[in-house]
């Protein structure tokens, strides 16, 4: 029986095993918390492999992977790093004041300073942004999924998944593509 | 997915549909209309470059780690000692391509094909199923289920739906645009197809890991005006079929190779 376990683990869980662990890092924003968030997330998708039902099983990996981040992070770490509701409530207020008009603000990041930033630069820029749009940028940009299986894994309609990563990028855009004062 | 924003009035969805046409994510309709309208408009031309410039430098500067040695190691103790033993092994794998090799003709297919079925196909049924696949794709509503001309979308874009992400090249410079890619099946294996352009021409690449020493393009079929050109390469087996002419195909086999060596 939990052979037949471990060969299931093996075949949907084991080829996402770095990008879960990347997901962790991203959303714990430390290292150690996201090595104990990573060892948490593979156990609990261990023990719940029967409940795969098949579809994408990145998918899946990583939607335990978050799921599991975020119940650790309320319980051991203070609420302010965590509120994800909150800031869902923030950002759907926000998306609906209409969201391209400070495309065309004044400040105009550049193409040419984009390219140029560095990874420290990269990784403060994301690990700034708000976790809800943080993990939809890491999703798309870093590891590649598709805005379905980003539904997938956040839990959102797939309109929520654009809005949330146009705004991830126009924010890091701002961020990395404007001159330092 | 097809968005339901209309592009001509709504502010707020121009935005999200430049994002969802970088991403790949609309339809071959969309994705010409809206190219459209970028391409009319400097201030969409410059988003749209800002976009691809945001995820070439992510790309360059923090690329994919691998999961650390400790921790899969700790995962490994944790689920057991399973995780070991889910590739086959070396000696196996040559195992059954020595024996693939051994039992027909045409050793580099059987040597591709022994990965699912080492004594049920031939080299005949391999070539025949690529060029069907390349014709199904003529007749499909949509014949690659990313549209992109940017490898950095095509690419992803396979991760999690086939076990190995195929090399993705600019060939564009050259006269050969990169149309996307889509999966298509040979021998019950999902496998990447990239589709290439070469002025009306469509060309369909198919790259499959192979265990086969390289070797250079050579025609390999041509049936009813479609022509197949195989050659290996890094540990992967490449079959493009079109009905551009040999020669200018083969022109295309030997750009595609040098570019993916070279990156």
């Amino acid at each position: 029986m939990s052979d037949y376990r471990k060969v299931s683990f093996d075949r949907i869980v084991t080829p996402y095993l770095a990008e879960g662990f990347a997901l962790a890092q991203w959303l714990s924003g430390n290292r150690a918390d996201a090595e104990d968030i990573f060892q948490e997330a593979c156990l609990r998708a261990f023990r719940g492999i029967d409940s795969y039902a098949g579809g994408s099983a990145r998918a899946w990996v990583l939607s335990i992977v978050r799921r599991t981040a975020y119940s650790w992070l309320a319980s051991n770490r203070s609420p302010s790093l965590v509120a994800i509701d909150d800031l869902s409530a923030n950002e759907c207020a926000y998306a609906e004041q209409g969201g391209s008009g400070d495309i065309v603000s004044s400040a105009t990041p550049e193409a040419a300073l984009i390219a140029k930033a560095d990874a420290a630069r990269l990784n403060a820029a994301i690990g700034a942004l708000p976790v809800t749009f943080r993990e939809t940028f890491v999703l798309r940009d870093m590891q590649g999924l598709d805005y379905r299986e980003i539904a997938e894994v956040t839990g959102v309609p797939v309109g929520t998944v654009m809005s949330r990563l146009a705004r991830a990028r126009h924010r890091l855009m701002m961020t990395i593509g404007t001159q330092q004062p | 997915m097809t968005p339901s924003l209309n592009i001509a009035n709504a502010a707020d969805g121009d935005a999200l549909l430049i994002h969802a046409y970088v991403d790949g994510e609309l339809d071959p309709a969309n994705a010409a209309a809206v190219g459209r309208t970028i391409a009319a408009d400097p201030a969409l031309t410059a988003e749209v470059a800002r976009i691809e410039a945001l995820r070439r430098v992510i790309h360059e500067q923090l690329p994919p780690a691998p999961l650390p040695a400790h921790l899969r190691a700790k995962i490994a103790a944790t689920i057991g000692e399973r995780s070991e033993r889910t590739q086959p092994s070396w000696r196996q794998l040559a195992a059954s391509v020595a024996l693939a090799v051994a039992l027909g003709s045409g050793a580099t297919w059987l040597a591709l094909s022994s990965w699912h079925a080492p004594m049920s196909t031939s080299a005949d049924r391999i070539s025949v199923a690529m060029i069907d696949g390349h014709i199904r794709s003529l007749k499909a509503a949509q014949r690659v289920d990313v549209a992109s001309s940017d490898r950095h979308t095509v690419k992803p874009w396979f991760n999690g739906r086939i076990p190995q992400s195929p090399e993705v090249v600019d060939l564009a410079q050259d006269g050969y645009p990169l149309a996307g890619g889509r999966v298509d099946v040979i021998n019950t294996a999902p496998v990447a197809t990239l589709v290439y352009g070469r002025r009306l021409h469509v060309i369909s690449l198919t790259a499959i890991p192979d265990a086969s020493p390289p070797q250079d393009p050579t025609v390999r079929r041509s049936i009813k005006g479609y022509n197949l050109v195989h050659w290996s390469h890094g540990g992967v087996a490449y079959w493009a079929a079109s009905d551009l002419n040999t020669a200018e195909l083969i022109v295309f086999a030997n750009l595609f190779h040098r570019a993916a060596s070279g990156s």
